[in-house]
């Protein structure tokens, strides 16, 4: 589903965000970035939604070189994700429907189709009775869980959350999380950018460790022990070396099935659009 | 295009949101269209007038007050011994209150009927137009005459005018489109501005540039639109009130009637209206779709 190759990323003003990171991400995984800020996690995200470009290396989406894609094409890319922001980017001035609503207008959907499924998706997160609400009137957890939903409302194959327990209480950013771990039991691959060591140490994922640009660690879900005690950092650069023998991410690529967008589409629509489970 | 309605509510309500800038782009966008419409009014009538009396190489030769018709008889006669004229008609005074009468309305008439105050006159055709002044200075000489009045030489100095008119007016009108085009691309700028939250969230869920480009080019049309329709109704106002004092001076002059232009003209307004109105939203938001996610914000 998302591939990078040997990618680097220089700023402009000679900053190196990123250093020759090679990783491999499947369709429904679950997936969380830690690292320290200014680590390159930001970047990382960026280049996923293609507001930046890698220096050098390649971008595989769902079988699309990013460096191939025109700019025509980037929107058409970005509506394959729902992105939950740290800070929640809710318009102020609109009640929790109409905010939800915003991400499917903008896409051009019709007014029919968002009346059936914006109340549906704000079940979901179990904000059926907020709907008339300003943000302003809701918690910080309840109005992570509106950017959430608005996230989720297009359908997309991928969640990439930057921070989303940022600005939530702890108690409710399990819940945050939570949630996402349900998206993702229906198939919705999901990345979570994070430095919250003890909330990653609480669900059992892939856990990929970004220092100084550089992919320090990744581990999957089987070799993650959670109840081992010691320090997050360590437990990392003990497996470095296995994740390296583990992951073949040249041949990943080649026999990754290009047709995922699809096949993953039908997939969803099933479990969200079609499951009647419209109010 | 599924959307297109959402849009152009979004567009109109972009104009209502940020009115005070609305106002001002209107202003200046329906006196650049006043203008240039009025321009062009004026030089169709001019252009008008001088087919009607451009025609003829007629040149009116008044007698001076005092001659009886007699003398004026005589007159004439010297006239047509000048080489260059070819027939000098005489056209009474009396024949000449007649057709004022029959133009103006008798009303106005009736009480100067008793002291016609319109001198005789010879209508004077010359065989070569090109010895104009020459001849003119002969008949000058002749005792008895008054003024001499060219329609044609009037014909002309009535194209030179509109042409001068055209020229001024168009340089003011370029200066103005541009001006116009600048203010409505401040004013979406203003709009996009407060929008920009919204811009970079309709980005970020995958929005085409079209779709974030939509609401901003409808907002810049129907600046244009609205003005179009201000322009076509303060032009209709400023034509009327400009024939009623025209008419006020008793000048035998014809107007076309605004009713004959009005389609035309509402059509321009409207066209050139909305053209200026899309470019201004269409440079604006230029800077917009080139950024990205925290740029647009600023953050």
């Amino acid at each position: 589903m998302i591939d990078f190759d040997n990618v680097s990323k220089t700023y402009p003003n000679g900053t190196h965000a990123l250093y020759d990171v090679t990783l491999h991400i499947d369709k429904g995984e679950f997936v969380f970035i830690v690292g320290a800020s200014g680590a390159g996690k930001s970047t990382f995200l960026k280049l996923i939604m293609h507001e930046e470009t890698p220096s050098n290396g390649e971008i595989t989406i769902n079988g699309n070189k990013l460096s191939r894609m025109r700019r025509s094409q980037v929107p058409y890319l970005r509506r394959h994700m729902g992105i939950v922001f740290q800070d929640f980017r809710l318009i102020e001035k609109m009640n929790v429907f109409d905010n939800v609503a915003f991400a499917m207008r903008a896409v051009g959907e019709s007014s029919s189709v968002i009346k059936k499924r914006v109340p549906y998706v704000l079940e979901l997160v179990g904000l059926a009775d907020k709907m008339k609400n300003k943000p302003s009137e809701l918690s910080g957890g309840e109005q992570q869980r509106v950017s959430l939903a608005r996230a989720l409302v297009n359908n997309p194959e991928i969640i990439i959350a930057d921070e989303p327990t940022g600005n939530v209480d702890p108690e409710l950013s399990y819940e945050i999380l939570e949630l996402l771990n349900e998206i993702n039991a229906m198939g919705t691959t999901i990345l979570v950018v994070t430095h919250e060591h003890e909330l990653v140490r609480e669900f059992h994922h892939r856990v990929i460790q970004i220092d100084s640009g550089r992919v320090i660690s990744d581990t999957k879900q089987e070799t993650y022990d959670p109840s081992d005690d010691i320090g997050i950092d360590e437990l990392y650069s003990d497996d470095v070396a296995e994740d390296d023998s583990d992951y073949d991410f040249g041949e990943a690529a080649s026999d990754y099935d290009y047709d995922f967008g699809e096949a993953a589409e039908v997939d969803i629509s099933d479990l969200y659009g079609n499951a009647n489970v419209n109010p | 295009m599924k959307g297109f309605g959402y849009l152009v509510k979004e567009g109109f309500r972009n104009v209502w949101s940020n009115r005070i800038m609305s106002i001002a782009s209107i202003c200046v966008l329906v006196s650049c269209l006043v203008l240039t419409g009025a321009a062009t009014l004026l030089s169709r009538n001019v252009s008008d007038m001088v087919e009607s009396v451009g025609q003829n190489n007629e040149t009116t030769v008044y007698i001076k007050d005092g001659y009886s018709q007699l003398e004026a008889v005589y007159i004439g006669k010297d006239i047509e011994k000048i080489d260059n004229v070819q027939s000098a008609t005489f056209y009474s005074r009396d024949e000449a209150f007649k057709k004022y009468k029959e133009q103006l309305g008798d009303e106005l008439f009736a009480q100067i009927e008793q002291r016609n105050p319109l001198p005789d006159a010879f209508i004077v055709v010359m065989d070569d137009l090109s010895l104009y002044e020459n001849t003119v200075e002969q008949i000058q000489k002749i005792e008895g005459v008054s003024t001499i009045v060219n329609r044609s030489a009037f014909a002309d100095k009535l194209t030179k005018l509109s042409h001068l008119v055209n020229m001024i007016s168009f340089g003011i009108v370029l200066a103005l489109v541009i001006i116009s085009i600048f203010i409505i691309a401040n004013t979406i700028r203003a709009t996009m501005y407060s929008r920009r939250f919204e811009i970079s969230i309709m980005k970020s869920v995958g929005a085409t540039n079209m779709f974030v480009r939509m609401p901003f080019l409808v907002e810049g049309m129907a600046i244009g639109l609205i003005s179009a329709a201000l322009a076509t109704g303060a032009l209709y106002a400023l034509y009327e009130a400009v024939i009623a004092v025209v008419e006020s001076t008793n000048l035998p002059l014809n107007f076309i009637p605004f009713s004959s232009v009005l389609i035309p003209i509402a059509i321009a307004f409207v066209i050139a209206g909305v053209v200026v109105g899309f470019f201004g939203g269409f440079i604006s938001i230029r800077k917009y779709l080139k950024m990205e996610g925290n740029e647009i914000l600023g953050w």
